[in-house]
């Protein structure tokens, strides 16, 4: 008896485990039609393969997220992940020459370095989260030193990406509220690229800008600042939110097979085909869209021109008639490619990349945390038009049994100030305040420290391995004002408007063009 | 059918029959030769497929193109007979086409 298949990619329950729904797809339906969303949806590893190679048959020329086709959505050329050739071979050849492996490559000190400095503070406690700890942060700042972004303007940056291609559980893409965020996120990166510009390096940013390339129209010429946003914006949207996916997948996945997790960890030159393996097993993007451009007939069925068409990426990378098991996790399985970036002239160009950012990662928690057990009760998993994977991710790392409470690290201990005091008699505003700017994803801590002399205050600020003086500092009954110019590596004013309640400074941090966060001090 | 042999880094070597007009890349898949991966599936966009022809066979097989050129540019371990294996079509005359293959193609 079998019930009719129904795949709906906004189902969040379907979400928690898909796969069993997969194997049916490829099995009862290879070619399956859901009327309610009206799209069709392929998930044989030779179909999904043969689509994705057929350029002209399948289209990007409207994006490959299902809601920006049926929207007809139109870019500029240079977002060049949501076109065809011509338009796609001049940026994606002038890509290649500038994200090469070797340039990927050359940043891996760096990536370790910041896994160090991420997992150190964990040691010797007993819970880590895979996402707050690690996945939030690194693959943003890889991408980032790829480009030259400063990396005090990093987590801004990544922020307005991730909200751009976040879709609300259940529920299609809101394209308006996309465009409005990708206008904010676009004016921010003119400011940096200017900045670049008068300040060359050896990172890619600078590349971007002296570079010359063959556009569309066949004319010889650098790229416009204009492009050079797009550009930017279509590799951190497509490096960041997929990468940090990945490492919650690996500490998901690495948990629930211990025996392997522990074979890896006595040889770590078993790592990368333990990265290869969870990236077949659980791909961050379960899936791409294309526009079907002719009438066409597959399994038995017509597919009209102008359809939106699914690749289940995450249904092809378990076909059974390609990976033997292929609903079973082994490190040791037969080494086929699998389809997690992709295929074709779109095959990721950030594949290098995201395979070291996974590599060095599962090194340097192996080394620290040979064993953990994932908390799932307390993990939350999102599943969008784009991605799937964990938003949240603890993970139990010491001996402290499971059921006891425990407050999750986050990085640099940076939890929300406790609740204001009531009015205890005169606080002192000089000393050490610990200040947590918060973005939405996560708090960024800094120091400030003020002194009085008379009237007036003073002092100076640190945060993310620099330390500035801070200017104009104000008070005027509990309300406080004062500016942080933070001058390395790039010039920008942050300007800190709050109010002083008990023993609590709480308000706005204006960060020049990289918007307002919430911010919360407490006295050290 | 002409024959490829593909020798991994460790040295293990795999002798495979190679279909006319078949990429090496392709066959190599085909066959499982660890050590090729072939992200792109043969649109010269991943370099994944990189391989050394032996330098016996360099005159048999045809020249790079500017896109090969280009991608190998920014490779790693590039040596002046590495090749993409996906730009080069297996037909009668490359019987016995020798192909070393790299430590890593990530
Ligand atoms: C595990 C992490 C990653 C996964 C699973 C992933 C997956 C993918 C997939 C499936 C595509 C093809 C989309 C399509 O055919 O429409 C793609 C394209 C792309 N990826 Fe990645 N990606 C990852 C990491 C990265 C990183 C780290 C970067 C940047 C450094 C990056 C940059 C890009 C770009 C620029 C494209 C567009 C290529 C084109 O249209 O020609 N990706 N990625
Ligand atoms: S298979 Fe991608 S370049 Fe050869």
């Amino acid at each position: 008896m079998s019930a009719a298949i129904s795949w709906d990619p906004y189902n969040a329950d379907l979400a928690k485990d898909p796969y069993p729904t997969y194997k049916r797809l490829r099995e009862e339906s290879p070619l399956y039609y859901n009327a309610e969303h009206d799209f069709y949806a392929i998930s044989r590893f030779a179909d999904v393969e043969s689509t994705l190679r057929d350029k002209d048959l399948f289209s990007s020329a409207h994006g490959d997220i299902l809601e920006f086709i049926k929207a007809r959505s139109v870019m500029p050329d240079s977002v060049f992940i949501h076109q065809d050739p011509p338009k796609h071979t001049a940026y994606r050849a002038l890509m290649q020459r500038i994200i090469t492996p070797k340039r990927m490559h050359a940043v891996e000190q760096d990536i370790r370095k910041l896994c160090a400095r991420s997992l150190d503070p964990l040691i010797g406690g007993d819970r880590l989260d895979f996402i707050a700890n690690l996945g939030a942060e690194m693959p943003m700042r890889a991408v980032s030193m790829l480009l030259g972004i400063p990396e005090k303007d990093q987590e801004a940056i990544r922020q307005s990406v991730d909200d751009r291609i976040r879709t609300e559980a259940g529920k299609p893409i809101d394209i308006a509220a996309q465009q409005q965020l990708q206008q904010e996120a676009l004016s921010g990166f003119d400011e940096y690229i200017a900045w670049r510009e008068k300040n060359p390096s050896d990172d890619m940013m600078t590349e971007l800008l002296q570079s010359e390339f063959k556009d569309p129209q066949g004319v010889t010429r650098k790229l416009t600042r204009e492009e050079i946003s797009n550009i930017v914006n279509v590799v951190a949207g497509a490096g960041n939110e997929t990468t940090n996916r990945l490492i919650g997948w690996m500490g998901k996945t690495l948990s629930q097979h211990p025996d392997q997790r522990r074979e890896v960890a006595r040889n770590l030159a078993l790592v990368p085909q333990t990265v290869e393996e969870v990236l077949r097993f659980e791909p961050p993007g379960p899936f791409v869209a294309r526009e079907v451009m002719r009438d066409i007939e597959l399994h038995g069925r017509k597919v009209p021109k102008g359809a939106v068409m699914l690749m289940l990426v995450a249904a092809a990378n378990r076909d059974e008639s390609r990976f033997v098991n292929g609903d079973s996790f082994n490190i040791h399985r037969e080494a086929r490619p699998h389809m997690t970036f992709g295929q074709g002239i779109h095959v990721c160009i950030g594949a290098p990349l995201a395979r070291l950012e996974g590599r060095v990662a599962l090194e340097e928690i192996l080394k620290r945390f040979p064993d953990w057990e994932v908390d799932l009760d307390n993990a939350v998993l999102s599943s969008t038009s784009t991605v799937r994977g964990w938003d949240s991710l603890p993970a139990w790392i010491g001996s402290r049994p499971k059921n006891a409470t425990v407050s999750i690290p986050k990085p640099a201990a940076a939890e929300a100030a406790p609740a204001p005091a009531a009015a205890s008699g005169e606080v002192t505003l000089e000393g050490t305040w610990n200040v947590v700017v918060k973005g939405p994803t996560g708090p960024q801590p800094a120091t400030l420290v003020l002194e009085k002399s008379g009237d007036t205050y003073t002092g100076s600020q640190s945060g993310q391995g620099s330390t500035t003086p801070i200017a104009d500092f104000k008070l005027t009954g509990n309300k406080v004002y004062w500016v942080n110019h933070v001058t390395k590596p790039m010039k920008i004013k942050v300007e800190f408007t709050g109010e002083l309640n008990g023993n609590v400074l709480s308000g706005k941090a204006k960060a020049g063009f990289m918007g307002s966060y919430p911010f919360t001090a407490t006295k050290a | 059918m002409p024959k490829i042999l593909f020798i991994e880094h460790n040295g293990k070597e795999h002798l495979v029959d190679a279909e006319d007009g078949k990429s090496v890349m392709q066959t190599a898949v085909e066959n499982m030769v660890p050590g090729i991966v072939g992200d792109c599936g043969g649109a010269c966009s991943c370099a994944t497929c990189h391989g050394y022809v032996d330098p016996a066979w360099q005159d048999k097989i045809p020249p790079k193109g500017e896109t090969e050129e280009m991608m190998l540019d920014g490779a790693m371990n590039v040596e002046p007979n590495s090749r993409l294996t996906c730009q080069i079509l297996m037909k009668a005359e490359l019987d016995g086409l020798v192909v070393r293959l790299p430590a890593s193609q990530f």
